[in-house]
């Protein structure tokens, strides 16, 4: 996977993501209901490392999420997933009405 | 027999002895020896009551010797000679025998055999006591005036704390200004006080003080002489040999960082820095980073360059730097604060912010920052391609997919090395360890102390620290030099060499054998012959067997007593 600082930038301008302070321990993935796989650790891992393309390509896992908090209560980091879940849906909305208008 | 009335204490050492080694059976067999009026077992020789206990034998049998059979002198000499000495017996007539780390430890699978070892054991130790004889401490003189070498922050420190206790301080620089590392370096972690404003307020407060006299472009040529009284040589800058007479010394020499070989991990190409160059870049520049005119964007950093590398031969970086994760850390919140929009990708081992640093990897952490996870066996690599910086690493925490990134700058996060010193490190004859800094006498109980009496190191030149364990170091140096010089003697142990001079016949073999320069050539009724310099000696006994006349032994091991434990020790083989 490639940097892509310039998506870390409209995640930065999407306003809410904020995983700085995960530490990939993974409790959130064993935790989650859905038994999403890619969620939240590696997606957030791929959002703080700006890989546009694997951010985007879990649309599915990103809006399949419920927003139940299970994880985010457990979080020993005590990162706002639920929030981030809801920040990225924001960013792939916009990237989505990117490409319709485009 | 020689009329000795010599006591034996056999420790168990909670099981440690007494499961491997019949411990009841060796004492036995020590009762038997001639001179043994008094023998026992403890469980644990070493606590108040055993002691307590042999001390009243000593006193109620009038014992003139005592050996107890425990652990490796190195760990309890000092305590059973403490423990002579309050039963009012000279404490040179103790011995201490090796039934722990050279017996049961050693033979833990044989009983029988551990118990005939230890018996043996103790036979040798009963006979060396047997021709032990009283010996007096040497008391010397000491001079309350101190050498501190190096005027970085270290030696600052430790030159003003020296002075605050009435001892004088010449204080002495190879560079031509005071501050070492420390005063080109900017903001610090991890009160954000700048290096430089530190090293200048101490300097300043160096130049007050009428008892401390800075010397700079000043090497130390020459020592000799002993604790207490050193005799020392240093060449000032117009190349004058200036003579120095003090008490102690405090080596603060510190360290130097490691410079990448040219390629390890890009070092050379344009945009590639060390640690140190970073601190300065940004110390000089005021606003947001700028980096050969171009505005620095993003930067990734590469920990651990030239630390925690595999052993091998010669000088070993096998030690973690201590100083460089922290300050890393501290370095993205500054480059934070003055940009916040800079990405910064941290490419660590581990990340050892300890103890009140973590504080600082917190901070990091939330003003951005992003650490991704190496393997010391799969390095990143550092290019140039299509006009920029490319940074590649597998990063664990992505269970090891490559992440590539384009950094505007790479900053290799470099240790510290110890500084080439030869010339210092033959001029003060102090050990060096595997890692190449000096070596301390005990890693827990002695961190500043050396084997040279007097001679104690602080700061980076014992190995990796911060700014605030160099200083605790520095400070630790003085309260040891201030208990040495302020009482005004010092008692040096007896067990140092002593010519025979009715045998010597003056051959200089021993004063090539001695490592200390102990060994002077003097006059004796019509000839010459050697003569120990007590002080100097360490009684480590390389001059002994140098003699062909056997004219010289060591006091507390004389050739007497080390034949006789011989001959103890293969009785029943003989």
């Amino acid at each position: 996977m490639k940097v892509d600082t310039g998506f870390l930038e409209s995640l930065r301008l999407g306003g809410e993501f904020d995983a700085r302070l995960c530490m990939n321990c993974g409790t959130c993935t064993a935790l989650c209901p859905l038994g999403l796989e890619i969620l939240p650790r590696r997606l957030f891992r791929h959002a703080l490392l700006g890989d546009r393309e694997r951010v985007l390509g879990e649309s599915e896992a990103i809006f399949s999420c419920l927003l139940c908090r299970l994880c985010e209560a457990n979080c020993p980091a005590g990162v706002h997933i639920a929030e981030n879940v809801r920040s990225l849906r924001v960013v792939l909305n916009g990237e989505a009405r990117g490409l319709a208008e485009a | 027999m020689t009329g000795r009335k010599i006591g034996v204490v056999v420790c168990q050492c909670g099981g440690n002895i007494s499961d491997y080694v019949d411990t009841e059976k060796v004492r036995a067999e020590a009762a038997k020896e001639g001179d043994v009026v008094s023998t026992q077992v403890q469980m644990f020789a070493c606590s108040d009551a055993a002691q307590q206990a042999v001390i009243q034998e000593i006193r109620e049998k009038k014992l003139d010797g005592i050996v107890v059979c425990s652990c490796s002198p190195k760990l309890h000499t000092a305590t059973f000679r403490a423990m002579a000495e309050r039963a009012g017996l000279n404490p040179y007539e103790y011995t201490q025998v090796n039934l722990r780390e050279q017996c049961s430890w050693a033979h833990t699978h044989d009983r029988a055999a551990a118990t005939e070892k230890g018996i043996r054991l103790v036979r040798a130790g009963i006979a060396k006591t047997a021709l032990s004889r009283p010996l007096e401490k040497m008391r010397v003189e000491t001079l309350p005036q101190a050498l501190v070498i190096g005027a970085g922050i270290a030696g600052l420190r430790s030159a003003l704390a020296l002075s605050d206790l009435g001892i004088s301080v010449h204080l002495i620089e190879r560079a031509d200004r005071p501050g070492g590392q420390v005063r080109r370096w900017g903001t610090l972690f991890p009160n954000d006080k700048a290096g430089k404003d530190l090293i200048e307020d101490l300097v300043r407060r160096v130049h007050e003080r009428d008892n401390i006299q800075l010397y700079l472009g000043t090497e130390l040529v020459e020592r000799s002489g002993r604790v207490g009284a050193f005799s020392v040589k240093v060449r000032a800058p117009t190349g004058d040999l200036i003579s120095l007479d003090v008490g102690a010394i405090v080596v603060a020499t510190g360290f130097e960082p490691y410079t990448p070989a040219a390629g390890e991990f890009g070092y050379g190409l344009d945009g590639v820095l060390t640690l140190p160059e970073l601190k300065e870049l940004l110390a000089a520049t005021p606003g947001p980073l700028v980096y050969r005119g171009r505005p620095v964007r993003s930067i990734a950093y590469v920990y651990c360059v030239g630390s925690r590398q595999p052993a091998e031969g010669g000088t070993q970086r096998t030690y973690c730097s201590r100083y460089c994760c922290s300050a890393t850390s501290h370095l993205a919140t500054v480059v934070t604060g003055l940009d916040p929009a800079v990405h910064q990708f941290h490419l660590f081992r581990d990340v050892r912010t300890y103890g009140k640093y973590e504080a600082l990897y917190e901070r990091a952490l939330k003003g951005g920052s992003v650490f991704l996870r190496y393997s010391e066996e799969d390095l990143p690599t550092v290019v140039r391609e299509d006009g920029g910086l490319v940074v590649r690493i597998h990063d664990r925490l992505l269970a090891g997919e490559e992440v590539e990134i384009r950094p505007d700058l790479v900053v290799l996060v470099t240790g510290m090395i110890p500084r080439a010193n030869d010339d210092l490190v033959r001029n003060l004859k102090l050990p060096i360890g595997p890692d190449g800094f000096f070596r301390e006498v005990h890693v827990k109980l002695r961190p500043v102390e050396t084997v040279v009496d007097g001679v104690y190191i602080v700061g980076t030149a014992q190995g990796p620290k911060n700014v605030a364990e160099s200083v605790a170091t520095a400070l630790a140096s003085v309260s040891k030099a201030g208990a040495l010089l302020l009482k005004g003697y010092v008692d040096l142990d007896p067990l140092v060499a002593r010519v025979d001079p009715t045998l010597c016949e003056w051959c200089g073999e021993c004063q090539t054998a001695c490592p200390y320069g102990a060994i002077d050539e003097v006059e004796y009724g019509d000839r010459h012959i050697a003569q120990v310099n007590a002080v100097l000696c360490k009684g480590e006994g390389a001059c002994v067997p140098a003699c062909p006349k056997a004219a010289i032994s060591v006091q507390g091991y004389t050739n007497e007593q080390i034949t006789s434990m011989i001959d103890a020790l293969a009785k029943e083989v003989a």
